[in-house]
């Protein structure tokens, strides 16, 4: 049996794949569409490097991030690194090149991000994030702006059925700095109550030997879930000031939503916990109908900056492109509205750039087909019509959608052009 | 009412888990109790059930196939998803051990080099291991776990036992418990926000019931113990 050399060299790598035709052109509709709500937000865009120094994309990142890098080496050897989300970049290029720039900035961006990850529900180790980070601003309005963004972003790619769930780790972060834990303490407690599990959270609490009205707190907090009426649960277990602060913010920040109309949308969720290291304020996830999982995350992350020497707060959310196309499926046609045969018509070339003009994908056939063939050819394609241009000059105009009889008229070039015109009308 | 779909495991579980799911109002027919079927309704619709393997539970509930599920504590912290983890139904009550022969009790494991140890939790027996600074070959079977001690293929096990009588049978013993297993009702994270008020009201209905189990003197504590 002969050994297929071609096979072999045409594999990808395992977690990557390749975007073509509908796909390809859905996701390039999905990215158009979140650039432009992002841009009517007030947001311009950031574009960095695909790579950079490990040690910069590492100031900041999660432990499980800096694991799901991919690293190398240069020629000099210094580490690099893919970059394995977007915000880390950003925060580089606002703390170096932007920081004095009268606050605040907004910046979007829609990149490729790398990360060492087994595929799962549209992330693959090379993937589309698509985002905004609004710096400069510690403000609750500036919390509800990014929330209210990424509202609308879901709004305006159709995704039918989403829910976004807020949280503020502040809260449980304030009730905690009571108990004086450490790293390997507050993570398995982070566990605990991310999971939603009580019994566990009855056992590490009990290990720690934190009782009384800090026990009762974070009992709680998994079960502060809901409308409004948890704003008021949360004050009322309030520990000490800070973690009434953080209520009163994250109750401000409710009520700017409820004034921009978003708040169907939105449930409070203080046990959302999800990178308590990492956040320092608000917190959420966005879920879809249909899909099991997080659909775009985000939150007030003020230390990050720092790392870059400017200390300013930040918030943003992210999304993947990809697995947005899992729960939204824009209308997508490829086919060529025209087909035309290749000719030396000055006034043939003259009609497809006036169509094109018009907006209108118009294919001239470069294989030499006409007549029946050609039809035959655009019929495959889907296309909408064909033109074949006769001796006089008349053109046949074929209506490859219709079934009705008079679908195939000979016409003038006057009237060719009124029928052209009403297409894009 | 939208209707919730819930993951069960096939076997040990199943009928406790519906007999559970009964009592709090959602009845199935017997034939669906039969377990003949592996997608059917509870009486009243609210409910749809389907029957999976144990250890596939959490992929159906991980992924949103299923809104929420049962699934053994055991079966839950092998795998890794994402799940919340609302209750402890006091069902299904048994420990995860590592057992061998009698005379491993006596045995310091620290300096050994070939150590093996035969599992059907292959992640939690590492970390097992691993938390105490045991170097362990870790060999995954799928079934009959005590057969591997007895014709040289491991030193010692990692497996669920209920009674220990098995173990007993096969000339075994506990030599530790690495954790106590209960089923746990899942809920995918999705289904939790997009479905807030019926999950948990359905949460609420089996707390309420599980608590009354719990308090002792009741009837029908020791459901499954």
């Amino acid at each position: 049996m002969a050994y297929d050399e071609s096979a072999l060299i045409r594999r990808l790598p395992h977690g990557l794949t390749d975007l073509f035709l509908e796909q390809a052109a859905a996701k390039t509709a999905v990215e158009g569409v979140l650039q432009e709500t992002f841009r009517r937000w007030g947001y311009s865009r950031i574009i960095p490097p695909t790579f950079e120094y490990y040690d910069t994309l590492a100031a900041g990142a999660s432990v499980q991030l800096k694991q799901e890098m991919y690293r190398f080496f240069d020629r000099e050897g210094n580490i690099l690194a893919l970059r394995p989300d977007m915000t880390v970049p950003t925060a580089r290029v606002v703390s170096g090149k932007l920081y004095d720039r009268t606050p605040p900035l907004r910046c979007y961006y829609v990149g490729n991000v790398f990360r060492h990850i087994e595929p799962q529900a549209g992330w693959r180790r090379e993937f589309t994030q698509a985002g905004i980070e609004l710096i400069g601003a510690g403000t609750p309005e500036a919390d509800a702006e990014v929330v209210a963004v990424a509202v609308a972003a879901l709004k305006a790619m159709k995704v039918a059925d989403f829910q976004v769930n807020l949280g503020q780790v502040s809260y449980l972060q304030a009730i905690l700095s009571e108990a004086g834990l450490g790293n390997g303490e507050l993570r398995r407690l982070e566990q605990a109550i991310d999971r939603r599990n009580d019994i566990e959270l009855q056992r590490v609490l009990a290990e720690l030997g934190i009782t009384g009205d800090a026990a009762r707190a974070i009992r709680a907090v998994p079960h502060l879930c809901g409308d409004e009426g948890v704003l008021c649960e949360a004050e009322r277990l309030a520990t000490n000031p800070p973690a009434r602060q953080a209520i009163e913010h994250l109750a401000r920040v409710y009520e700017l939503l409820c004034l921009e109309g978003v708040a169907e949308h939105i449930i409070l969720d203080l046990g959302e916990m999800r990178g308590m290291a990492y956040y320092t304020g608000i917190t959420f996830h966005g879920y879809a109908a249909g899909l099991g999982f997080p659909i775009c995350g985000g939150g007030r992350y003020d230390n990050l900056l720092a790392n870059f020497g400017a200390d300013l707060p930040a918030v943003g959310f992210a999304l993947g492109v990809e697995r947005i196309l899992l729960v939204t499926h824009p209308e997508i046609d490829l086919a060529p509205h025209l087909v035309m045969r290749s000719c030396s018509h000055p006034a043939c070339r003259a009609l497809a750039a006036q169509t094109r003009a018009r907006g209108s994908c118009v294919e001239v056939d470069v294989l030499g087909r006409q007549g029946e063939a050609l039809v035959a050819y655009a019929r495959a394609l889907g296309a909408h019509y064909v033109v074949c241009c006769g001796e006089g000059p008349t053109y046949t105009l074929t209506d490859l959608r219709s079934s009705e009889p008079g679908c195939r008229r000979v016409l003038n070039r006057h009237e060719l052009e009124q029928e052209l015109a009403l297409w894009s009308s | 009412m939208e209707q919730l779909t819930i993951a069960l495991p096939k076997g040990r579980l199943q009928h406790q888990t519906l007999e559970l799911f009964a009592v709090v109002g959602y009845p199935v027919s017997d034939e669906a109790a039969s377990g003949r079927k592996l997608i059917f309704e509870d009486l009243s619709g609210a409910l749809r059930f389907i029957l999976a393997k144990p250890a596939d539970v959490p992929t159906y509930v991980g992924y949103g196939a299923a809104d929420l599920g049962i699934v053994g504590e055991d079966v839950l912290r092998e795998g890794h998803r994402d799940l919340y983890e609302p209750l402890g139904l006091g069902i299904g009550r048994c420990r995860l051990v590592l057992a061998g022969p009698p005379e491993a009790r006596s045995r310091d494991l620290r300096p050994e080099i070939g150590l093996r140890v035969a599992s059907k939790y292959p992640r939690l027996a590492l970390e097992h291991f691993e938390a105490r600074g045991i170097t362990a070959e870790i060999i995954p079977l799928s079934g009959s776990i005590e057969l591997a001690p007895a014709v040289g293929l491991a030193d010692l096990l990692v497996d669920l036992v209920e009674t220990g009588r098995t173990l007993r049978d096969n000339g075994l013993v506990e030599l530790e418990t690495i954790m106590e297993v209960q089923a746990i009702l899942v809920v995918n994270r999705a289904s939790h926000k997009l479905h807030f008020g019926v999950i948990q009201e359905l949460i609420r209905r089996l707390a309420v019931e599980v608590a009354r189990r719990e308090r002792p003197g009741t009837l029908g504590a020791e459901v499954g113990g």
